[in-house]
């Protein structure tokens, strides 16, 4: 098949149509006369076959010249002067005011009046009680007269500006000083030029009987067979649409999930309106500690206490080891600890809180590996890096021989896992349950090293109240939202949580 | 996290050594520090140092100290000489109630600079705000020695009774009016709060040094360029705190240069008498099988001298001698910890975790991404919302009363003032915001709420859907919710009831209750709650208790 032959095989049914009226220099609108296709379906086939190269449209821009408001109005019912004149001839003197009641004129109309009619010494004025006009001889003679703006308004319009000359030229300038007549606007005028391709395929036989679409009716009845389907433009471009979808933070989270299911890993839970006692003192943060004052936590307003879940035998080992180290060879923070504020309600600050639930339950197993994705509150200031609420990821492996060679293997394991690079560096940290305590790096590759989070033995005086023997247990916990932010490429971490259905529509899947 | 500043010429002078600065910055991290940066034109280095309880890494002083020991400039205890003197300090009894503690000592023999200054502060506001819980644990006071007549004496005044010209003010004030006008007496009065009488430390002329833990005086109490000689003092509620405070800064002078003269300390009882800085040595006990234990490696007693003597401490034969600036070590963690940071994070192997469990996840996690796949399927967008949120959302919005609401005491904005105990009214905010965005909007979110219950605090994960197209009804609604009980298996115990509820359009919303369980709502959303958030298009919609279906209704089969 030519090029021709598959061209004309490809033409919508719109194009066929257009295209018998197609020639050099023609007009849009001109083909829309030509083809009785309405103007939307003449400027789609015009686009289509552009993208065809069959031909090229040239856009000019011409200022032309539109009746107005006004304008549309005295071309019906003719100008207020002339009908004023027509008014005072019939008694050849009146009162101005009648005149204007009769004819319902506005005042800038009769204004007008009066003005263009003594220029043209049609009418004589005189101001006595009221103004009276009387009608000239010359008034007279000019009634039977057609005038200059007369004839200009019962052209037909748009009037091309550069096509006005003389008479009509005069007209229009008288027009323009009044109100609302006319107008001039910019249109656009689109001409066809032929490529060479269009040349040659305006000679051409286009009605050849193609089939535009498949329907079930040509299916059951056969008819499709020995029949040509249109061609379509392949590489056009469709409209855009949408899915439904996976929120793209919570996606992220269930790969984090599975990669730690796969890891052998069991996950926990707890609430996220905590006590003190499970969110801090079984942690062995003392209650005087300043990461515990009020700024570093929400507390709620009613009820202010909780702890039924608190084991009493457990809550007395807790406050021994605050206070004097619980027999683990420790001297404790050396204090007397407060039964009351740890029943203290608070949004959970951290995941760890999870962890110390699970250190003291009967489900505790030994070895065990256990992970939590909580959700977590602490008072700040939202900005690009800080949400109020936001997610943490962490948990605790639990063995007999346990040291921090392993912590460090666990630490290497999530940098492969989680961040795909083997580029790692471990480095001293502090946490206030953990001791020893480090902190991991990661290479990223464009960001460079960057903080993936934070490792190390949980103390003794935590682990022993707790589990009830001193065993060592690696604590850790992963900036979830952070590691996020960079896989996804996001920048601001209220867009983690955000409500911007563009972003939520359009962001890439990781 | 604390961050101080300071020239990275001094630090390079206190630590005897020339360093660059990568090397500045791997070497930091024996301090737990973090260089955040280094301005070349100032000379400033920038630190972050982690760790919140050990104050004495909170200066450039301590920094240098141990740098000095992880380089092998210097190892061992660091020494510092207290020398005997006639100074004392008598504290009144009225103070008992008010501020009971104080320590004190005078530092002589070292020209002070602007730097110096500078530093001295610094060290005094960390201290103060971070472990001095801004100032009400403790304060620290540094004066002008040449100014001062011995004894000096500290008590609680009448607040109207005494006027002084408190730091860089022009005129004599009496200590409440410093407490109303002074920005520094604003700043800190909540301290005093309903104490009828307020600290003053005075001199035996009777001249005011300070107001503490307020402000200085302005004749004694501001230090200036040239200065040689001058007195410390501390007071505060918790006397080991106040002490420990004195000896991180008797340390750093003494490190400066200075001579320290001990005060002497004398309170109403003779047996409460003290005086400081107390420096007493303690021990604590080190097993060194422990830390093969903990750390992995094996390593002999001779290293493990070594090692300790690199992060300052002392030892001798399982007994590790505990600098005086330092009251965080409790156990001997702590001080193998310090073991493995001088020996090098890099220098321990690392080994895999090899102990085989196998993984779990919540049970309810099951159901949660069933109902996910649905609403996606369905073609819905999901979305993940903070769970703080605020009653006009939830009830003001939803026209609605309030109910079961846990709220949050002291929110720093009314934005984020309340727990959320339902999903659609976040849906709604959500479809509110984006007006300008192609419709049909068809979005869930799955997540937990919090209900405040009689019998206590309950956490729920729920899924709720809306819906918001111009042909968005009831029935839209339903099929998604009969399609997810059909999948779930829940197609015979599920059904809706006729239910009032003020958010919906009355008549056109129904509860859904599985079991016997009520676990939900589905309906058409009220226009006047379209209105009061500009939704100009109709929305339908669902909300399901997730943990309640699956829990009550397991339970019940």
């Amino acid at each position: 098949m030519t090029e021709i032959k598959k061209l004309v095989k490809s033409l919508h049914p719109l194009e066929r149509k257009i295209l018998p009226f197609l020639a050099e220099g023609k007009t849009a609108r001109e083909l829309e006369k030509d083809s009785k296709l309405k103007d939307i379906e003449v400027m789609r086939s015009l686009q289509w076959l552009q993208n065809k190269e069959i031909v090229i449209l040239d856009e000019e821009l011409k200022e032309v010249i539109e009746l107005d408001e006004n304008g549309i109005k005295y071309a019906k019912n003719g100008l207020p002067e002339k009908k004023f004149l027509q008014e005072l001839a019939k008694k050849n003197t009146l009162k101005v005011s009648e005149i204007k009641k009769v004819l319902g004129l506005s005042d800038e109309e009769v204004n007008i009046c009066i003005g263009s009619l003594r220029k043209k010494v049609a009418i004589e004025l005189k101001k006595e009680a009221e103004l009276t006009a009387t009608i000239t001889e010359q008034g007279k003679k000019l009634l039977a007269k057609e005038t200059f703006e007369e004839k200009f308004l019962q052209n037909k319009f748009p009037i091309e500006l550069g096509h006005l000359k003389d008479e009509s030229l005069f007209a229009f300038e008288e027009l323009k000083k009044r109100k609302n007549i006319i107008k001039k606007i910019l249109v656009k005028t689109i001409r066809v030029r032929l490529t060479e391709t269009g040349k040659k395929l305006i000679k051409e036989k286009v009605d050849i009987d193609v089939t535009d679409a498949l329907t079930s009716d040509i299916l059951k009845n056969g008819s499709w067979r020995g029949k040509e389907f249109r061609s379509y433009d392949v590489k056009i471009n469709v409209p855009k649409i949408h899915c439904g979808r996976k929120q793209h933070y919570r996606r992220f989270l269930e790969d984090v999930r599975r990669k730690f299911l796969a890891l052998g890993f069991k996950e926990g839970a707890g609430p996220a309106v905590e006590t003190e006692f499970w969110d801090m003192d079984a942690l062995y943060m003392p209650q005087f500690h300043s990461a515990r004052d009020i700024h570093a936590g929400y507390r709620i307003k009613e009820p202010k206490y909780g702890g039924k879940d608190i084991p009493p035998e457990v809550l007395k080992k807790v406050k021994d080891a605050h206070q004097t180290g619980h027999g683990t060879g420790s001297k404790g923070w050396g204090y007397e600890f407060d039964e009351q504020k740890t029943k203290t309600h608070v949004l959970r600050t951290h995941d760890t809180a999870i962890s110390s639930r699970m250190l003291s339950s009967s489900k505790l197993e030994i070895p065990g590996k256990y992970f939590q994705i909580a959700r977590c509150f602490r008072p700040d200031v939202i900005d690009a890096k800080h949400s109020v609420d936001f997610n943490q990821c962490g948990g605790f492996v639990i063995d007999e021989g346990l040291n921090f060679a392993h912590l460090k293997g666990l630490l290497k394991l999530f940098a492969e896992e989680f961040a795909e690079t083997d580029q790692i560096k471990i480095r001293p940290d502090y946490f206030p349950f953990t001791e020893p305590s480090a902190a991991l790096f990661a290479k990223h590759p464009e960001l460079g090293w960057i903080e993936l989070g934070g490792s190390g033995i949980f103390r003794p005086e935590l682990v022993k109240p707790l589990v009830g023997k001193d065993i060592p247990v690696i604590a850790w916990g992963i900036g979830i939202d952070r590691m996020a932010m960079f896989k996804l490429g996001l920048n601001d971490i209220r867009n983690l949580y955000g409500h911007d259905f563009e972003l939520l529509r359009n962001i890439k899947m990781e | 996290m604390p961050t101080i500043t300071f020239s990275f010429t001094d630090l390079q002078k206190l630590v005897g050594k020339k360093l660059d600065l990568d090397e500045t910055k791997e070497i930091m991290w024996k301090c737990k520090g973090e260089v955040e940066g280094y301005d070349k034109d100032t000379d400033e280095l920038k630190v972050d140092v982690a760790d919140t309880n050990l104050p004495c890494m909170w200066s450039i002083e301590g920094v240098a100290r141990t740098l000095k020991g992880a380089l092998g400039i210097e190892t061992g205890l660091p020494k510092i000489e207290i020398k005997k003197s006639k100074y004392e300090l008598t504290v009144d009894k009225s103070v008992k109630d008010v501020r009971p503690y104080i320590s004190a000592f005078v530092a002589k023999g070292h020209k002070v600079d602007d730097y110096l200054i500078k530093q001295i502060i610094q060290l005094q506001e960390k201290l103060c705000e971070t472990y001095g819980k801004r100032r009400q644990k403790i304060a620290i006071g540094i004066y002008r020695y040449s100014k001062i007549k011995f004894p000096v004496h500290y008590k609680a005044t009448e607040p109207e009774s005494i006027k002084f010209t408190p730091l860089d003010f022009k005129k004599e004030m009496t200590q409440q009016e410093t407490l109303e006008e002074h920005p520094k007496g604003k700043e800190y009065a909540w301290i005093l709060e309903g104490k009828k009488k307020y600290p003053l430390l005075l001199d035996d002329n009777g001249g005011v040094l300070s107001f503490p833990p307020i402000i200085n005086s302005n004749d004694t109490g501001k230090v200036e360029i040239g200065d040689s000689e001058l007195m410390f003092e501390c007071t505060g509620e918790d006397q080991e705190s106040l002490l420990l405070a004195t000896n991180i800064f008797a340390q750093a002078f003494f490190d400066r240069g200075f001579e320290i003269y001990s005060v002497k300390i004398k309170y109403p009882e003779k047996k409460d008498e003290i005086e400081t800085p107390l420096i007493e040595e303690e021990e604590i006990k080190l097993d060194l099988k422990k830390i093969k234990d903990i750390i992995g490696i094996d390593i002999k007693e001779e290293k493990v001298k070594e090692l300790l003597g690199m992060a300052r401490y002392g030892y001798s034969k399982g007994i590790v001698k505990i600098p005086c600036y330092r009251k965080d070590v409790m156990h001997q963690v702590d001080v193998i910890e310090d073991i493995a940071i001088m020996h090098g994070y890099d220098n321990i192997e690392t080994q895999p975790i090899t102990c085989f469990t196998i993984g779990e996840q919540l049970p309810i996690i099951k159901t949660i991404d069933r109902c996910r796949e649905i609403m996606v399927g369905l073609e819905y967008q999901e979305i993940f919302s903070p769970i703080l949120t605020n009653k006009k959302t939830l009830f003001e919005n939803m026209n609605t009363p309030e109910f079961n609401i846990v709220e949050i005491e002291k929110p720093m904005s009314d934005t984020y003032s309340v727990l959320r105990n339902w999903l659609i009214p976040i849906l709604l905010e959500a479809l509110s915001k984006n007006k300008h965005v192609e419709y049909p909007h068809k979005i869930f979110e799955q997540g937990l709420v919090v209900v405040n219950k009689k019998d206590g605090i309950k956490d729920y994960e729920r899924i709720a859907a809306v819906s918001a197209n111009h042909t968005a009804d009831f029935t839209e609604a339903k099929q998604s919710v009969d399609l997810i009980m059909r999948m779930l298996g829940k197609e015979k115990e599920y059904h809706i009831e006729e239910v009032e509820h003020d958010s919906f359009i009355p008549g056109r919303v129904g509860r859904i209750v599985v079991g016997n369980t009520k676990v939900g709502y589905v309906g058409e959303i009220a226009p006047q709650v379209l209105t009061n958030l500009g939704i100009e298009m109709p929305v339908s919609g669902f909300e399901i208790n997730l943990t309640e279906m699956t829990e009550k209704t397991r339970a019940n089969q």
